[in-house]
């Protein structure tokens, strides 16, 4: 090749971005040519500056400008319609987290195979969670909160540990479950994952029959959240 | 196989796609604690960006403070295709952008580009993690970085927000493909021909001593 054809494919060279023929092409010429040799190092140089150019910061923080201005437009009606419409955004709604709160979230980890926990425990510190508003219906699912008596597995609908090694493909998932008022599962979407090769799961999922969760004496629709994950998870201290 | 469960926030850290998805969550249910680490996580990105885009400390301020009150607006629209990051920088590169135009064509006479960050009363912080460098060292470096943010601002500013997102932000370029919207190979190309057009203007910064 020559030099000029050579040239325009350093900056793909430099990031690995050639395919292997066209990369071996420019390696040999660089070993041979040193006109384009320190072309490239001059590049290479281009690229140091950019990189050891300092980070700039704000001289004070922005977010507390940005929670004035929006509190300034909370007090009109603009927010108060901006949250009515997220509110009607399912499924993306998930659980209230007041810091270090408790949502349920259920790693599933081959990892943690050979530890026979139980699996309906539930988290400790359940009182830090905050009032929660009492809906509960299958389009507007609650979260697991103070209030909320949480949906246990029944017998027969719990997730078959086979199903759950064998029907996942790998990587991470990450559903959200909402068990209807009656115990049974009513969707199962999948939030972060491959959701084809996750099939049976989903399936196994969709086939869970719960004790239906309750608030306040009465049966509720809720959002269960798994992140069901191959890798090994260490549990942060709270 | 058994199970175990933690907190969802913690979960959170263990994926960032997930973490994405909750804080978003989080932040649609109205949630101010969540919208406030939200921009805590990314105003830094932000501003940097923005200031690198624009070269100018108070216009990236007032851009990054946009960027974040769109981002409130727009969170009904956040699916979580791209990450939450990628997202933002779209959103910022476009402020940018905007800004841009309207500068220009405010200011048709100043030719003169905005590149001193580091003084006057647009003051940023220049965040130098390097304090046992000596004076002398510290003032060439600032006085590289000056020169280097010049020939930054006479790229045009497609080519500029490739390079910055790629050699100063970090991203692949498939992530900036997907943040800017256009096809990986016109990243590819636009990458090219700003390192070489950096390249001509910085010659003589390239070979200095005391690069390291
Ligand atoms: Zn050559």
């Amino acid at each position: 090749m020559r030099c000029a054809s050579i040239r325009r494919r350093l900056s793909a060279w430099m990031d690995g971005g050639l395919s292997p023929a066209a990369a071996r092409a420019v390696s040999a010429h660089l070993d041979t040519c040193e006109a384009c040799a320190r072309r490239l190092a001059e590049l290479r140089g281009v690229s140091e500056l950019l990189g050891e150019l300092p980070r700039l910061e704000a001289p004070e923080s922005i977010a507390q400008d940005v929670l004035t201005r929006l509190e300034v437009e909370t007090r009109g009606p603009g927010l108060g319609m901006l949250l009515r419409r997220f509110g009607a955004a399912r499924p993306f709604i998930m659980p209230s987290l007041v810091p270090a709160a408790l949502v349920l979230v259920t790693v599933l980890s081959a990892a943690l195979a050979l530890d026979s926990g139980d699996r309906t425990r539930l988290p400790g510190s359940i009182a830090s969670w905050g009032v929660i508003p009492a809906r509960g219906t299958e389009s507007n699912p609650v979260f697991p909160s103070a209030g909320v008596g949480l949906p246990r597995e029944r017998d027969g609908g719990r997730l078959d540990e086979e199903v759950l090694l064998a029907g996942f493909g790998g990587g991470t998932l990450f559903v959200e479950t909402v068990v209807a008022r009656d115990g049974t599962v009513s969707t199962v979407t999948v939030l972060e994952g491959d959701a084809e090769r996750a099939g049976p799961l989903l399936d196994a999922l969709r086939q869970q029959r719960y004790e239906p969760a309750r608030y306040r004496g009465r049966p509720v629709a809720i959002s269960l959240y798994r992140l069901i994950s191959h890798t090994d998870v260490s549990l942060p201290k709270i | 196989m058994s199970v175990g469960e933690i907190p969802l926030e913690a979960a959170g850290r263990a994926t960032g796609r997930a973490a994405d998805v909750v804080l978003v969550a989080r932040c649609r249910r109205g949630e101010p604690e969540a919208f406030s680490r939200l921009v805590a996580l990314h105003e830094g990105m932000v501003f940097n960006l923005a200031a690198r885009l624009l070269g100018d400390g108070e216009e990236a301020r007032d851009v990054a403070q946009n960027v974040f009150l769109h981002v409130y607006r727009k969170l009904g629209q956040f699916e979580g295709r791209s990450t939450l990051r990628t997202w933002i920088y779209r959103i910022t590169v476009n402020q940018c952008h905007n800004r841009r135009r309207w500068w220009k064509r405010r200011h048709k006479d100043k030719e003169e580009p905005l590149d001193d960050l580091a003084t006057g009363p647009n003051a940023v912080f220049l965040a130098d993690r390097r304090p046992e460098s000596s004076p002398y060292d510290q003032t060439r470096r600032s006085e590289r970085a000056r020169r280097v943010q010049r020939a930054l601002l006479q790229l045009s500013f497609d080519h500029r927000a490739v390079v910055v997102l790629f050699e100063i932000e970090g991203q692949s370029c498939a992530a900036i493909a997907d943040a800017l919207g256009i096809a990986t190979g016109t990243v590819k190309s636009r990458l090219a021909r700003a390192r070489e057009a950096l390249r001509k203007r910085l010659s003589d910064v390239v070979g200095e001593d005391g690069q390291s």
